[in-house]
């Protein structure tokens, strides 16, 4: 296997050691200067941009395979297409119609009750980069960064719904945390009622589950759930999934929910950067779970629920409930 | 010798670089958390076979690489690696005429160490990675050592 080689004296091995130690108490204060300030920000975007080549290196067969077989199709495959995108473009334009009555209707009605919080005006579309990240957490990298105006916290969505948020900023690119990483929570409305919760990750993209949903809470299979725009990180009103399983244990305070999201989490290719409406500075939250409200609640909610604490959560919930009767 | 070391350098880098690529290309869900370390175990071979053309300084450097590239806590590999990478230097004479055997146990161990690094100050940061399937690459990264130590020999050889 490997040859033998000069024998070393220990004076090689102290200073190994000196160097190993040396070596050591660098990563550690770089660990704590990163944990601890927000300094190192900077620093990392700037060796983001060292990193962006092999990023780009990794990624550009895929997209030159992808351009290829794009390139290739045939003149049928496109046509059919085309007559295909006539058509949705036909729905989504009598969708958009009745949109647009709604939204002023809505914006009239906001503006009775002196609320601010608004439709998204500002979008920007990013592509995933076709880079692992790692394997034990849903991240993907996305060819967007802070040279685009991206910031730590901002809401991503897909054609289908909430994909996730930003969870780190590089000067090209920044890494978007789906909503269904274990780590990630999100503040969503049952469509059908009004029931505020949280959705919280699971580690798989499959589904995402509703831990702070009693036994009692009126929540059924198909409701669709909607971003409630609490916690200010994600803006109100974006399908987040569809629930397909309830489990009720009665000896269980709390059921056990499963959601489907409404993202293609495995397969989206462009993703839509969001900005609030109004312009105003969001806090930089990575998760929506620690941010305060920004919005005013609902005027249904006694109590503006506090999206880490689950007992509330449940309470919030009841309250809603009981005004709903 | 002093010079003999210095042209060293460059297939360690080459290497260093070529297993950094294979750590991000993207692989499909299923065989993605079979992916073996490769660049640890670059780095576990120079350490082995050539500490002083600066063994630690790459473990080290590569660390901070794939800090970045994960989005770890800056530091986070930079520690696990240059600790066994130290490691792997101290046991290297030994590591030497050992059998393919029992030198693929020891990168065992010496990987299962790196990794408890890793979920230890991922723990501590407060990000703890609870599936399972973390262990699985230091059993992977154990088996592949031989064909590593083949391909890298063959390229110090050049």
């Amino acid at each position: 296997m490997l040859a033998f080689r000069s024998s070393d004296t220990s004076a090689r091995s102290t200073g190994l050691l000196l160097r190993c130690i040396l070596f050591a108490l660098l990563a550690l204060g770089l660990m704590i200067v990163d944990k601890r300030y927000q300094d190192l920000g900077k620093i990392r975007r700037a060796l983001s941009i060292v990193a962006y080549p092999a990023q780009v290196a990794v990624a550009s067969p895929f997209e030159g395979w992808a351009w290829l077989r794009e390139s290739l199709t045939t003149r049928e495959a496109l046509r059919a297409d085309k007559s295909r995108l006539e058509e949705q473009l036909r729905v989504a334009q009598f969708r958009l119609q009745r949109f647009e009555a709604l939204e002023a209707e809505s914006r009239r009605l906001r503006a009775l009750r002196d609320n601010t919080a608004g439709v998204s005006a500002r979008f920007l579309v990013g592509n995933v980069m076709d880079v692992d990240l790692d394997a034990f957490r849903e991240r993907v990298l996305v060819d967007k960064g802070a040279h685009d105006g991206v910031y730590v916290g901002q809401a991503v969505l897909d054609a289908g719904g909430v994909f996730g948020q930003v969870a780190r900023v590089g000067e090209m690119t920044s890494e978007v945390i789906l909503i269904s990483d274990a780590a990630h929570a999100i503040p969503v409305q049952d469509n059908r009622n009004g029931l505020r919760t949280i959705a919280v990750g699971t580690g798989d993209v499959s589904h995402i589950k509703l831990p702070y949903i009693s036994t009692a809470a009126d929540i059924v299979k198909g409701d669709l759930l909607v971003t409630s725009g609490l916690g200010g990180g994600f803006p109100a009103g974006y399908p987040v999934g569809t629930v397909v399983e309830i489990k009720r244990d009665p000896a269980q305070s709390l059921a056990d929910v499963e959601v489907s999201p409404a993202a293609a989490l495995d397969r989206a290719q462009e993703l839509l950067f969001v900005w609030p409406a109004g312009g105003a500075t969001p806090a930089a939250t990575l998760t929506p779970a620690t941010a305060k409200p920004a919005t005013t609640p609902p005027p249904r909610a006694a109590a503006p629920a506090k999206p880490a604490d689950a007992a509330k959560t449940a309470e919030a919930a009841k309250t809603g409930e009981a005004a709903k009767k | 010798m002093m010079r003999a070391e210095r042209i060293r350098r460059l297939p360690m880098a080459l290497s260093a670089l070529v297993a950094l690529t294979l750590a991000i290309v993207p692989l499909p869900e299923v065989i993605d958390a079979f992916r073996p370390d490769f660049l640890v175990l670059v780095v576990f071979f120079w350490s082995i076979e050539s500490p002083r053309a600066g063994g630690l300084t790459l473990a080290f450097v590569s660390g901070l690489a794939l800090d970045i590239i994960k989005g770890a806590v800056l530091g986070q590999h930079a520690l696990a690696l240059t600790l066994m990478a130290a490691w792997a230097t101290h046991l290297r004479l030994r590591l030497r005429v050992f059998s393919v055997l029992s030198q693929s146990l020891t990168i065992f161990a010496l990987l299962t160490g790196y990794q408890f690094i890793l979920f230890w100050i991922d723990g501590a940061t407060g990000n703890p990675v609870t599936s399972f399937s973390r262990w699985l690459a230091p059993v992977i990264g154990a088996l592949i050592w031989p064909v590593m130590v083949g391909t890298l020999s063959r390229l110090r050889e050049r």
